[in-house]
């Protein structure tokens, strides 16, 4: 049975977009226009994952207050942000909400369909026994690419999928610099510098929640990223 | 010149006041000095008039002409002096001997009158002493000759003698007169010779009623006892001058007018003094407790001083030569002002002249002691012109202090508008903008344009951000569309045009990206963490990346050795900041050109320079450089913003620090200047 994504979107011209390229992909999609129809679709329904835009025509934080209702209601539904917002701020109140993923209108619908695609996959891991064969170690670092899941020290470290494949990307080759573009291209994002860099910092913080000496991302001033194993 | 000056310059002109005052005080000083010298003036023409009654006791008029000088004068001795050959029992001052310019040094010489006697002392500077023998004790034509002392005694025209003294040794010597009649000694005068170093003294007493009308000294000087010597002689000419002397009917005269606080002298033409009655001392002493000592010495300072007072004091030798005296004695009546050696007293003067029918007799000097201060006399006018003062002090002192004030006030709203200018997202309460005067108009005035100017430049700050926020979901619809068309059956011309129309889209995203740049640097700049990190570490990794990234420019990066370039910011964000810099000036360079980064510390700050080689920064936009969307690049670069130096100045100003463009020589540099962070502070 095809995967249901639901999408909430105000404008019409991209939801009838987007919902043609999920389409295409084999997914059934549901598109709403509001909060509230959505919601009312929800309580009889539940998707497989939810597309939400934050601004909804006359409801500025209508996206903000649907993620909040859903996630009451299903603590283990994929809800991915798509919204034209690009602000700092609006990305770190998304993620708290407890959303999956905050991706700006810039993505490229390729880009779109693998993040869900990924999205997916890493549900129908964690339903399935572990395979083991799917792991990557850097010292400290464990990384399970089916489930998309990250160890420090044996420890999970909740991390987005856009940090997930920018840890991903630094980690598989410790020691050589990432740059921007190719970390860019890993987290299958079109993010500005500065986007980069806030990123950096936050992964920087999960991994400090865990392990106050974590040090293993360095910073190449004017070239990008590095990381370092802990094995000296 | 600025305002300040001006106003300086103006309120220079209040100190005119105190000047007023100060002329009002000398003016008011010299009328009251003129008064009193008017009142004592025709006192000493009265007595001058009186006198004319005495000019029997005058001396006579003259024959024939002669200069006072050449005239000996008996000073009034009070007591005898025992006749000894020294000087220093005669009740005078070293100060009454007159001098005669003599071969060997100077002859000094006095002549005294004291009880019908006339006292006369001589000493004479003589390197070598020829004492007289028998032979010469007596003054010949003919060797030998001897030093010796000669008083011409002459009544013209009927006598005509000389009284010789010459020693055969040092003591009591018998001197000879020498007259038409021949020799004689005269065992009635007194003398005594005495040597002393480098010379020799002598003093004599002759009977009065012995002597004429006109006296002389000459002082004969020989070397060799048969070669007559030199002589020098107390009078110019041939024959002596009338000798003068005190007249007693003058000075009973004379003490007849004497009253308390006054001194009256009587001179005769020459100057010479014939009476003089001296009670100075006797008048009251000036009052001065009723004035400050401060007003007094304020005063002091502003009055006119006098002559010394040391010159009020008769001349000891006998002769008033004070300009005043003289100029009676050449027939107008004259004052004169001396001041009191400790401040409090003065000495009034005038000489009037004695004249009768046109005949000058001689002159009366009255002098009077009074206060130097004559305004301090009246309580009244010390009141006045204390309150004059105060108040000329207050108002010069009001109109200096207002001009400051106003001055200050321009300047700090002239301060205040011009940094609100530069830094006009900052619309600043200017100061005076409370004030109801024309000041107050002005900086309401200023406030209302630049806070036009800021809701404008706010504008334009955000327009950026808010048409990339904007312009970002059309564009969505633009390239999600696209994306799906490329996934149907399209032809390959259908294929090309949307393949175009794929990097139009792009070409638009990444300056939508550009655009909301700066405001995401303003959100990060609100809360980013800071760090303490060395600046020069971070700067040449990123000199590393440039050199990769730009191959075809050179970097020369230059540390200052012992340079402190501890820093606390966001390292990122620095770079970033050092990013724009490097990007603009490798857009203003050419190929092959060398981008010299350097790093040094000041005294509490960190400087980094980024310069390169182009052409100068255009004079028109200077002020607007660091602006947002202000681009001065030739224009083939269209897709360029002019946010790149904006978000350098946003990073810069987040971390308290400023940048700055200037022109060097041949090129551009951009300096941009951070706080050190303290030592210790390492959280």
């Amino acid at each position: 049975m095809a995967k249901r994504i639901a999408i909430v979107e105000d404008e019409a011209a991209i939801r009838d977009n987007y919902t043609a390229a999920f389409r295409r992909e084999g997914y059934a999609v549901d598109p709403y226009d509001a909060r509230k129809p959505a919601l009312e679709a929800f309580a009889s329904r539940l998707p497989d994952l939810v597309v939400i835009d934050i601004n909804l025509r006359d409801d500025v934080e209508g996206g903000f207050e649907l993620c909040r209702e859903l996630r009451a209601r299903a603590p283990e539904l994929p809800i991915i942000f798509l919204t034209a917002r690009d602000s700092e701020f609006d990305a770190v109140s998304g993620l708290r909400l407890g959303a999956d993923d905050y991706l700006t209108k810039d993505i490229s619908l390729p880009h779109l369909m693998a993040r869900v695609a990924a999205l997916f996959r890493r549900l129908d891991a964690l339903k399935e026994p572990q395979s083991g064969d799917s792991r990557i170690t850097r010292g400290d670092l464990e990384i399970d690419t089916d489930r998309m899941n990250i160890f420090w020290q044996g420890h999970p470290v909740g991390l987005t999928l856009t940090e997930f494949w920018l840890v991903h990307a630094l980690a598989r080759y410790p020691g050589h610099v990432k740059n921007r573009q190719q970390l860019m291209d890993a987290a299958q994002a079109v993010l500005d510098d500065n986007t980069i860099t806030s990123h950096i910092k936050r992964i920087r913080r999960k991994f400090i929640a865990v392990d106050p000496g974590f040090d293993a991302i360095e910073t190449v001033y004017g070239m990008g990223y590095r990381w370092l194993t802990t094995s000296g | 010149m600025s305002l300040r000056r001006q106003l300086l310059l103006v309120s220079l002109l209040a100190l005119l006041l105190p000047w007023a005052g100060c002329q009002f005080i000398r003016e008011t000083e010299s009328a009251l000095r003129a008064s009193q010298q008017q009142l004592l003036a025709s006192t000493a023409q009265a007595v001058a008039d009186s006198l004319t009654r005495y000019v029997d006791a005058f001396p006579p008029p003259a024959l024939t002409s002669y200069a006072a000088d050449d005239q000996l004068y008996g000073l009034a001795l009070e007591r005898a002096p025992v006749v000894d050959g020294f000087f220093d029992d005669w009740p005078l001052t070293a100060a009454a001997l007159r001098t005669i310019d003599g071969p060997d040094g100077e002859i000094r010489y006095a002549t005294g009158l004291h009880a019908g006697f006339l006292y006369v002392y001589v000493a004479v500077r003589d390197d070598d002493v020829t004492y007289a023998d028998t032979a010469s004790l007596v003054p010949s034509d003919r060797a030998p000759f001897a030093d010796r002392v000669r008083l011409i005694n002459a009544t013209p025209p009927y006598l005509e003698e000389q009284i010789s003294f010459a020693a055969e040794a040092p003591g009591v010597i018998i001197p000879y007169a020498q007259n038409a009649f021949g020799f004689a000694a005269e065992p009635a005068i007194r003398a005594v010779w005495q040597g002393m170093a480098g010379g020799y003294r002598l003093e004599a007493r002759i009977p009065r009623n012995r002597l004429g009308t006109h006296l002389g000294l000459v002082i004969d000087d020989v070397a060799e006892r048969d070669r007559p010597g030199t002589s020098q002689s107390s009078f110019r000419g041939d024959a002596p001058a009338p000798f003068v002397g005190r007249m007693p009917a003058l000075q009973r005269a004379a003490e007849a007018l004497a009253q308390p606080g006054l001194r009256v002298i009587i001179t005769d033409p020459g100057g010479w003094r014939l009476a003089d009655v001296d009670a100075l001392a006797e008048g009251e002493p000036v009052d001065q407790s009723g004035v400050s000592r401060w007003l007094r010495f304020a005063y002091d300072a502003v009055v006119e001083d006098g002559t010394p007072s040391g010159l009020s004091e008769p001349d000891p030798a006998g002769r008033e030569q004070q300009p005043y005296v003289a100029s009676a004695l050449s027939g107008n009546a004259s004052a004169a002002w001396f001041r009191g050696g400790d401040g409090g007293n003065a000495l009034v003067a005038v000489a009037a002249p004695v004249q009768l029918s046109g005949q000058l007799f001689g002159a009366v000097v009255l002098q009077k002691g009074t206060d130097a201060i004559l305004s301090l006399r009246n309580q009244g006018l010390v009141r006045l012109m204390n309150v004059t003062m105060i108040a000329m002090f207050l108002v010069a002192g009001g109109l200096l202090g207002y001009a400051t004030w106003l001055s200050r006030r321009i300047r700090r709203l002239s301060v205040a508008a011009a940094s609100a200018a530069d830094d006009t997202a900052r619309a600043a309460r200017l100061p005076s903008a409370g004030a109801r005067d024309e000041i107050g108009d002005l900086s309401r005035s200023f406030s209302g344009v630049l806070a036009q100017l800021g809701a404008y430049n706010e504008y334009l700050r955000t327009l950026a951000s808010k048409l990339s926020h904007e312009l970002r979901t059309p564009l969505a619809i633009v390239t999600s569309s696209l994306e799906n068309l490329e996934h149907e059956a399209l032809d390959d011309a259908q294929r090309r045009y949307t393949r175009r129309a794929r990097d139009g889209a792009d070409r638009l995203r990444r300056i939508l990206a550009a655009m909301s740049e700066a405001s995401r640097v303003e959100e990060l700049m609100n809360n980013v963490d800071t760090e303490v990190f060395s600046l020069d570490a971070a700067v040449r990794s990123a000199v590393g990346g440039y050199r990769d990234v730009y191959p075809d420019r050179r970097f020369d990066l230059a540390i200052a050795p012992g340079a402190d370039c501890t820093v606390r910011g966001a390292p990122e964000l620095l770079i970033q900041l050092l990013d724009k810099l490097v990007d603009n000036a490798v857009s203003f360079s050419r190929s092959g050109d060398a981008v010299s980064i350097d790093i040094a510390s000041d005294t509490g700050a960190v400087r980094l320079d980024v310069s390169n080689p182009g052409p100068a920064l255009p004079a028109a936009m200077r002020g607007q450089l660091f602006d947002s969307m202000v681009s001065v690049r030739p224009g083939d670069d269209a897709t360029h913003l002019g946010l790149g130096l904006y978000v350098a100045r946003l990073i810069a100003a987040g971390h308290n620090g400023r940048i700055e463009a200037r022109d060097i020589d041949g090129g551009v540099r951009f300096t941009v200047w951070l706080p050190r962070a303290a030592a210790g502070d390492d959280t």
